[in-house]
């Protein structure tokens, strides 16, 4: 009798999954995701639109991060060089749709293989930490990019469109962006099963090791940083989209930190696990937004400050907490609860 | 000349500040292998302490300072035993992001307490300008520099001399070695905390009697990164030489190549610097075996 399921051959162990449910219920989310715009409200659709453009992100840091145990704080300069080569082509050069948010990824992941080159040297923290001063004078440039980046005063995106056909900020401009995201979970779940996916693995176990057995380090160290970033500069080129008007504030370290807090609370290195956590974090701002928002209704103006710090106590905490009690992120205790349905009533 | 030594002279002033938090950086990665991405935000903190200490008590600068930098020390303590020893045995970044949670956390707790408003940190410091040949600095300044020789000469003794500084050299050498030797490891991490935020303190409280206390000074924690990088983030006393660096090089840069260079001149020189060496000036290289 078979005692549990063996991969008995290369195909089956590079197969993208040999699960049905797991098949049914990723069309089942698609399709759910598909229909959102046409059961929910405006405003809900717009958050949905958010989330999943951050997952695009999310996905390509948790191929450096995750995957190649790179850290990276710099993920927020990224975004914002897709988001304003986007916003710059197409506004300027009047690029259409598609083009500009490739252009975005295309320049993002320009940036990637420059920053890429001094951090080959660098481990852990070091390169921390210089990823982010990267995100710091990426910030600077836009600041001071003149009438390119529009500096402080900040840049309008023109209005998404599709062939000639404009789409409603909401509705149509929903589809696009969840068909990049399945596209570019699709791309990163075939990485991960190919050469580069698991050469990018070994490098994460062990840069040494890995290079030991034939891994070319500068190239496959170069590559997680070109293709992270493409990943960070395509959302870019959608947030550019989405918001319509691009702003050096809304691209501060804080959101690399965030995007790292999603990995975390997914579990690190799980593709299932950035897009739970993204879901987690950006429903739980919202829903934070929303609570302290009414509160701050209810208390008049001065509460609203009051209110928003709180939000930003509650999501500290909440990586804190996370970090305390989960380390493994919610895969992890997923993992927990299937592993308990299997082997009952067997404690492992 | 005279211009260029005024920039150098206030980049030292400005540097001593980055030099004292980076040094309270150090101390916890030498010791923990962490950073404390929430530096900024406890010096703010400490210093908004401060704020209220003077507001109270109408103290004078080193009462104000002595009591403070305890009241750190107890902060830097509670951290390290609510939030940090319980991730020993996490990966070092988990440690890292709870640090960066705990900086998030204090930022609004700092706003929540004390509002959104700077205000000035009342110490009875005089406050005319001093004027060092061609420079002219605040009181507060030259404070600065006192404290720094004195904390360096303090921080070495302590080091070179007592038994807790040598086990604490232990520890950042080989920590196995060092438990295997009976050294209360926890206990030295607790100390590393203690002895980082008490540096905080007196960067805050020097930051705000320099300028003032508002909710925009963690940037100062930011931007004191490239300081313990130059120096090597297990150095501390290269941290203090980075941080006076940094200071200066960012001030030769805006008063020669352009306004708003200050913000960036550091990050920029540690990019360039890390290529060439990429453990920082005085940091310890890892030699690594498979």
């Amino acid at each position: 009798m078979r005692s549990g399921n063996f991969k008995q051959n290369y195909r089956q162990l590079l197969a993208l999954t040999d699960s049905v449910p797991v098949i049914v219920w990723s069309c089942l989310l698609v399709a759910l995701l598909a229909a959102a715009p046409l059961l929910l409200s405006k405003y809900y659709v717009s958050v949905i639109l958010l989330l999943l453009i951050t997952a695009v992100g999310v996905l390509g840091l948790n191929l450096l991060t995750g995957t190649t145990g790179l850290i990276s704080l710099g993920h927020s300069g990224f975004l914002a060089v897709g988001a304003y080569t986007a916003g710059i082509v197409a506004g300027k050069l009047g690029w259409p749709m598609l083009a500009a948010i490739f252009a975005g990824g295309v320049s993002a992941a320009v940036a990637g293989i420059i920053v890429g080159i001094p951090s080959l040297r660098l481990k852990g923290l070091y390169l921390a930490i210089t990823t982010m001063a990267f995100a710091v004078i990426i910030n600077h440039l836009i600041l001071n990019g003149g009438s390119l980046t529009g500096g402080s005063e900040g840049l309008t995106v023109p209005q998404p469109s599709l062939f000639g056909q404009a789409l409603g900020a909401e509705r149509g401009y929903y589809y696009v962006v969840l068909a990049f995201l399945v596209v570019f979970t699709f791309i990163t779940l075939n990485i991960l099963r190919s050469r580069i996916g698991r050469a990018f693995l070994a490098i994460r176990e062990h840069d040494i090791a890995a290079k030991a057995m034939g891994v070319n380090l500068v190239r496959y160290k170069l590559l997680a940083f070109m293709v992270s970033a493409f990943y960070t500069g395509i959302a870019g080129g959608l947030l550019a989209y989405y918001t319509r008007y691009l702003n050096v504030d809304s691209f501060s370290l804080l959101i690399s930190i965030e995007a790292l807090s999603m990995l975390i609370v997914g579990g690190l290195g799980s593709v299932a696990g950035a897009l739970l956590g993204t879901a987690f974090i950006v429903l739980l701002n919202e829903s934070l937004g929303f609570v302290f928002g009414m509160i701050g209704a209810s208390f008049g103006g001065s509460g609203s400050t009051a209110a928003y710090e709180i939000k930003g106590v509650i999501y500290g905490l909440a990586i804190v907490l996370f970090l305390r009690f989960e380390p493994d992120g919610l895969m992890g205790r997923w993992r927990d609860i299937k592993h308990y349905w299997t082997h009952w009533p067997f404690r492992f | 000349m005279d211009y260029f030594l005024q920039l150098v002279i206030s980049g030292i002033a400005v540097g001593l500040v980055y030099g004292f938090i980076g040094m309270g950086f150090a101390m916890i990665y030498r010791a923990t292998g962490v950073v404390n991405f929430a530096q900024g935000e406890l010096m703010m903190l400490v210093s908004y302490i401060a704020f209220t200490l003077a507001g109270t008590f109408q103290f004078g600068f080193w009462p104000m300072l002595l009591l403070t930098t305890v009241a750190s020390v107890l902060i830097g303590l509670l951290i390290e035993v609510l939030l940090i020893r319980p991730m020993l045995g996490q990966p070092v970044f988990s440690t890292v992001m709870v640090t960066i949670g705990l900086a998030v956390i204090l930022r609004s707790v700092v706003v929540l307490i004390w509002g959104a408003d700077p205000m000035p940190l009342n110490a009875g410091l005089p406050t005319e300008v001093i004027r060092i040949g061609p420079a002219g600095l605040y009181p507060a300044q030259l404070y600065a520099v006192g404290l720094m020789a004195v904390v360096l000469l303090g921080l070495w003794t302590f080091f070179r001399y007592s038994r807790i500084g040598i086990a604490m050299r232990a520890t950042a050498n080989v920590q196995t070695a060092a438990l295997l030797m009976g050294i209360n490891v926890k206990r030295i991490f607790a100390l590393s905390w203690a002895l980082s935020a008490g540096l905080a303190a007196i960067a805050g409280v020097l930051i705000g009697v320099i300028y003032d206390v508002n909710p925009g000074m963690w940037t100062t924690g930011l931007r004191s990164f490239p300081a313990v990088i130059l120096g090597g983030l297990d150095s501390v006393f290269g941290a203090a030489l980075g941080g006076i660096l940094i200071g200066v090089v960012e001030n030769l840069s805006e008063g020669y190549i352009g306004r708003g260079m200050k913000e960036i001149a550091g990050f920029l020189l540690i990019l360039v610097v890390l290529m060439v060496r990429p453990y920082g000036l005085f940091g310890k290289p890892e030699i690594e075996r498979v």
